[in-house]
């Protein structure tokens, strides 16, 4: 708001300003063009391709021994994530921000289990142990580090999908897999685990 | 009314100092304005309520998003050179904002070829989580034309100054404009990119008798909307061991015995009293 209140106070001086100049002029010489007092951002309406970001490709947990390498993901047809069927693979959620943006969450999940391949690595991220550092290399050679803020379990029904999913917030990581109880019904988890970490 | 437009030019210019166009600064108040120039080879002015708002606007430039409150407000085009906003190439127009929305205004030429300015609402409505919106405007001095689509019509007898719109899957399609009821390219094939949460509106404009006619894009970003959640595990192998549901049935029963003997000392009380 301060900015918009100095904006307009400014420009009422500018405009004040401008009534002072007398108006006609019987000057033989012509009046200069007027130019435009606001910069307003401009920009080619050209075909351009899409930039595209930097796609981790590594995922590194030292602290429990995680050492996997990261595929691109979107969405499954139901909506959901999509994930590697392999458990040692993990998925980014390609859509999201990566660790070269500026701003918003990097999504990176796994399976934590599977009746064939058996337990993942992912599974060992319930014990992770404070702050601990993950690194995230991506396809640009660069190595991203971070330290853990908070591991958690969460009831997948409470999972806050659009902090969880946020673009827009401080860059950090989200790792999610699966934990809580098992429903052998329906052969699904209870909880998400989420561990969230910031950039070192 | 003066003030209220500077005001709101201010606030749109100092909220989009980055490059990339800010996704939408749209509010309950305020509406988002663009501005595309589309007529060929005439370098302009735009004059919004009296004041010069863009100094020589160049063909092809696409300028904003400019903050605006909602309101109504008269626009003029001139010759870059003018010294005013009183003889103007294109209008004065009307142009009613309302509030929570966002539009681009596009000074082109109409299908016989007179400079003319049109008013579009961008649909800004989110998309679904892996999908992205494609909206297509005629605004090209040319008859009806097919929009093709990885060479077949996607959208058909598009006229001027209309659009349509789809959302489509992520990825890249290679898109083309041919005349109503025929097959060869007028423009393109180009490559379009389908990104994720993102209104991609593509312009036609030029003028078919001038041999000129071309694509504009305009992007609109931040409609993305959240993946259903994620189901990461099948077997049970990591569950927790099962004391867990043991420890949660017995702070259930707990529970209940206690709102058992919370009514029970009620109870007593009630009959205390009598």
């Amino acid at each position: 708001m301060a900015p918009r209140i100095l904006a307009l106070a400014v420009m009422a001086l500018l405009l004040a300003g401008c009534a002072a100049a007398p108006a006609e002029s019987i000057a033989p010489v012509p009046a200069p063009l007027p130019t435009a007092e606001i910069d307003v951002p401009r920009q080619s309406s050209e075909l351009a391709p899409v930039e595209q970001l930097a796609a981790p490709v590594r995922i590194q947990i030292p602290a429990v021994g995680v050492d996997i390498s990261i595929a691109p993901v979107g969405i499954q047809p139901d909506g959901f994530m999509e994930i590697p069927e392999n458990i040692t693979v993990a998925g980014w959620y390609q859509y999201g921000s990566s660790p070269s943006s500026d701003t918003g969450s990097t999504v990176i999940t796994a399976h934590v289990d599977d009746f064939v391949q058996g337990l993942g690595p992912f599974s060992r991220l319930a014990s992770m142990p404070a702050q601990a550092e993950i690194i995230v290399t991506t396809d640009d050679g660069v190595d991203h580090r971070y330290q853990l803020e908070s591991v958690q379990n969460i009831q997948k029904a409470q999972v806050p999908l659009d902090q969880v999913f946020d673009r827009d917030g401080a860059p950090r990581i989200v790792l999610l897999t699966c934990g809580g109880q098992f429903d052998e019904n329906v052969r699904q988890y209870s909880d998400n685990v989420v561990a969230i970490a910031n950039p070192l | 009314m003066r003030n209220k437009i500077f005001a709101g030019v201010a606030a749109g210019a100092i909220a989009a100092v980055g490059v990339a166009i800010p996704a939408n600064a749209i509010s309950d108040t305020t509406a988002d304005l663009y501005v595309l120039h589309a007529v060929p080879g005439l370098t302009v002015d735009v004059y919004v309520n009296g004041e010069l708002t863009l100094d020589d606007f160049e063909p092809g430039d696409l300028a904003g998003p400019l903050d605006l409150p909602a309101d109504t407000y008269t626009v003029a085009i001139t010759a870059s050179d003018a010294a005013d906003d009183s003889e103007p190439a294109i209008g004065p127009i009307d142009l009613t904002l309302e509030a929570n929305t966002s539009y681009t205004a596009v000074a082109h030429l109409d299908e016989s070829g007179d400079p003319t300015a049109s008013l579009f609402t961008n649909d800004l409505s989110t998309v679904a989580a892996g999908e992205g919106r494609l909206t297509v405007r005629h605004t090209a001095a040319a008859p009806a034309v097919d929009v093709l689509a990885n060479d077949a019509v996607a959208f058909d007898n598009l006229s001027n100054p209309d659009e349509v719109k789809a959302d489509l899957a992520v990825g890249t399609i290679s898109a083309a404009v041919a005349l109503t009821g025929t097959t060869d390219p007028v423009i393109g094939p180009a490559d379009v990119e389908i990104a994720e949460g993102v209104n991609t509106i593509v312009y036609a404009w030029g003028s078919a008798a001038d041999d000129n006619l071309t694509l504009a894009v305009q992007t609109i970003d931040g409609l993305h909307s959240n993946p259903g959640g994620v189901d990461a595990g099948t077997a049970g192998l990591a569950a927790d061991n099962n004391n867990g549901i043991l420890v949660a049935g017995l702070g259930g029963l707990a529970a209940l015995l206690a709102l058992a003997g919370f009514a029970a000392t009620r109870l007593s009380a009630a009959r205390a009293a009598k």
